[in-house]
């Protein structure tokens, strides 16, 4: 039995070892490789000066066209949307921008559905990870997560959970400097031509009381100078959205709402456009906003 | 209770020491805590079915004394059809009978009939046909006056329930656990060893290599239409070896468990992606099933004795029934009619028992005859594979006819769950590399290179498991 009691503290030390030594490891190479991703940008973005700053999930992302805003309105564009991202991530990547003293002139902020939800998404769960000591990163994960003490303290424990996104495949991407689909220096992903029919179906009927996370991103821009637009993405034909959006601008009387007025050929699916309606889309929300946005 | 869940972590130590610890001195003791673990274990699921369990558990153990009190051949044979209608109504009703009740209308309306019945919401107990059979074999033996029966009903209670193989297997024999059980083990520091080396290794195949291929898999199965030629290749690829991975993972984990309360349990897979006919195949894969269905279905219909028509019929009987065993779908069956159709040439022209050692012993390579033979038999096993994957014959059918279309337009394309196939084709050679090393062994620790082995092991777990998603294991269903 003594023997067998060794073998199995001697695998429990190198099991325990191994996972100090690969979250070292990691957490190295994602907070000093050239980003991949919007969050690693954003977190070595420092003192920079951004005239238009986009935030949102993949309908800013795959809509905006980045170049076209920029050459259209003459002023330095950023789409740092992400995809799968709500409020609550806009509200850390905005903490972080502001953090690092980054100056931003105009916040595009997209809001429609989003705003039924407070609870941080795809980016804080994984993308955030490697970043768990930065405080800014900390204090805003620590509100809502209750296993945010595991993910700090147990080694690997983070990364293991999140493997699909910060997994061994982007760990190794990242140590061989592959360059990601994603340029996050300028942030737009145009989707492919191609609609892809769903049952009509429409947004939901009632609507959440208030947003925290968009009370708090408001309050950041107030205090910081920011010009913030809020604006609504666009739905295809098969998306009843007239209810939805109706209560949301009442709850929110300058929101900009451009989610109609496109051909079903202008989407990549029901929710996202394809190429051609980007830049459509682009175009239209720089034609609503010219008076709005500040030098 | 998961072998991959947190759960399981905490409860295997725990029982492991009160084990050898406290109920070390004494046999009924160690019986007691086997049977309190096991029910412990499977109640963690679902303790409404423990109750199924304890009645399948009394009925075998009356059924076994009764039948050691009767002599009357009639009365023997009455026991032992008590026992069977029993045992197959019980899993007949949970597993079948949604399938019968839908194929009956489905019959009916085809001659223009309409019977207004509707399914029932059946939960299907886990594991219940693994225990059923295992209970089944001891009854059958019993009749047989191969088995003395029991009158120790914890020792048969520890048989029927016993934790490691208790919901997906090796169907243990009464002949060959019961005995185990009889008697007090005692610790053997080397088995133990063993038992921690196969727990190791059946989660390398359960976390990183099956789990890896479902997420895959899955993506090309669900979105078929939308592949070409190559993805719905390697789509079935990985469905391989994410169900070898899964299952021979969980025998693993079983078998090694069950080594630490110094229990034998058979093996259940010799690496039966290296077989060279299909024959060779089904001595590798599932090996306690495949050897159930010859012992107690084949071998009493007459096996290979009777005349060539007889011995067919044998054939076909036994494969149908173990695709129906899997589940209660027609793609079950019909993938038990392929591999039966397989194995019929083999058998024909008498080389079922040609491939009895494991390929290329004691050598490095193969030879290209073995390769050859080996490849042939792996895209037989895949085409059944389809099959069994599939959700509807209707779905296998365009699955293979899109396949054979050879439209290879785009390559290796681009999956929606953010991942190239090429990555995990990298995976699988280097798994491949790492089995065909090791296949003359149980697991790959051993030699001079075995710590170095266990070490990219356990950092293999901690880098490339799938940790996102805990899946259950495949063979739960059944």
């Amino acid at each position: 039995m003594k023997k067998f009691i060794k073998y199995i503290i001697s695998i429990l030390i190198i099991t325990i070892l191994s996972l100090y030594v690969c979250d070292a490891i990691y957490t190295q190479v994602y907070t000093s490789v050239t980003p991949r991703n919007k969050l690693q940008y954003i977190i070595n973005t420092n003192n920079e000066k951004f005239d238009i700053i986009f935030l949102g999930s993949s309908r800013v992302t795959n809509h905006i066209d980045t170049e076209l805003f920029d050459r259209l309105s003459n002023k330095k564009t950023l789409n740092l949307g992400v995809e799968g991202a709500g409020l609550n991530d806009n509200l850390l990547q905005l903490k972080l921008l502001i953090t690092n003293n980054n100056k931003i002139s105009n916040l595009f902020l997209q809001v429609d559905t989003n705003f039924e939800n407070e609870n941080p998404s795809n980016i804080s769960i994984s993308e955030a990870m490697p970043f768990l000591r930065n405080d800014v990163v900390q204090n805003h994960l620590s509100n809502h997560f209750e296993n945010f003490n595991y993910l700090k303290y147990i080694p690997f424990y983070r990364y293991a959970i999140n493997d699909p996104k910060i997994g061994f495949r982007e760990f190794f991407f990242s140590l061989i400097n592959k360059k990601s689909r994603i340029n996050p220096a300028i942030g737009f992903t145009p989707l492919d031509e191609g609609f892809i029919s769903t049952n009509f179906h429409s947004l939901p009927k009632s609507i959440a009381n208030k947003n925290n996370a968009l009370n708090h991103i408001i309050n950041i821009c107030n205090t910081s100078n920011i010009n913030l637009i809020l604006f609504i993405s666009p739905y295809c034909s098969k998306i009843d959205s007239d209810i939805y959006i109706k209560q949301l601008i009442t709850k929110i009387p300058n929101l900009i709402d451009l989610s109609k007025g496109y051909d079903d050929d202008l989407f990549f699916n029901c929710t996202h456009l394809n190429s051609r309606g980007a830049k459509k889309f682009t175009k239209n929300l720089h034609k609503a906003t010219i008076n709005k946005v500040l030098n | 209770m998961l072998f991959n869940s947190f759960d399981f972590a905490i409860f295997l130590p725990v029982v492991f020491i009160l084990y050898w610890l406290l109920t070390n001195k004494n046999l009924k003791l160690q019986n007691s805590l086997i049977v309190l673990a096991s029910y412990l274990f499977y109640g963690w699921w679902d303790w409404r079915f423990l109750s199924l369990m304890l009645f399948s558990t009394v009925i075998d153990f009356s059924i076994g004394i009764a039948l050691s009190k009767q002599e009357n051949k009639i009365n023997r044979k009455l026991l032992l059809w008590l026992s069977l209608l029993i045992n197959l109504g019980i899993l007949g009703f949970f597993k079948y009978a949604n399938f019968f009740i839908d194929n009956f209308k489905t019959a009916f309306s085809f001659f223009g009939n309409q019977i207004n019945s509707n399914s029932f919401d059946i939960i299907l107990p886990v594991g219940i046909s693994f225990y059923t059979f295992q209970t089944l074999s001891y009854t059958i033996d019993v009749y047989n006056q191969k088995l003395e029966p029991t009158k120790n009903f914890i020792a048969f209670s520890a048989f029927v329930s016993f934790f490691p193989q208790l919901v997906a297997g090796p169907i243990e024999r009464a002949t060959h656990l019961l005995p185990q059980i009889y008697k007090k083990r005692n610790f053997n520091t080397d088995n133990a060893i063993n038992g921690i080396h196969l727990i190791l290794w059946g989660l390398f195949k359960k976390i990183v290599i099956a789990d890896s291929c479902a997420i895959y898999a899955n993506e090309i199965f669900s979105s078929y239409e939308n592949m070409n030629s190559l993805s719905l290749l390697l789509g079935a690829i990985y469905f391989a070896f994410q169900i070898y991975g899964d299952f021979s993972g969980y025998s693993d984990i079983a078998i090694g468990t069950s080594k630490l309360f110094g229990v034998d349990l058979m093996t259940n897979f010799k690496f039966p992606y290296f077989s060279r006919d299909i024959a060779e195949f089904w001595r590798r894969w599932h090996i306690s099933l495949s050897t159930w269905f010859r012992d107690y279905l084949y071998i009493p219909l007459g096996g290979s004795k009777g005349s060539k028509l007889l011995s067919f019929r044998n054939i076909f009987i036994i494969f149908l029934v173990s695709g129906f065993w899997h589940g209660a779908n027609w793609t079950f069956i019909i993938w038990g009619g392929l591999n039966a159709l397989y194995f019929l040439p083999i058998f024909i022209s008498n080389r079922n028992r040609n491939n009895l050692n494991i390929v290329a012993q004691g050598k490095i390579f193969p030879n290209i005859r073995e390769l050859i033979s080996m490849s042939i038999t792996f895209i037989l096993v895949i085409i059944g594979w389809i099959f069994f994957r599939a959700k509807s014959l209707s779905i296998a059918i365009e699955y293979i006819q899109k396949l054979l279309s050879f439209n290879f337009e785009k390559g290796i394309q681009y999956l929606s769950i953010e991942r190239y196939s090429i990555e995990l084709m990298i995976l699988i050679v280097c798994f491949v590399i790492f089995e065909w090393n090791s296949r003359e062994h149980e697991h790959p620790f051993f030699g001079k290179w075995r710590y170095l082995k266990l070490i990219m092991v356990i950092l293999g777990l901690i880098t490339l498991g799938v940790y996102s998603s805990i899946a259950d294991f495949i063979y739960f269903q059944f």
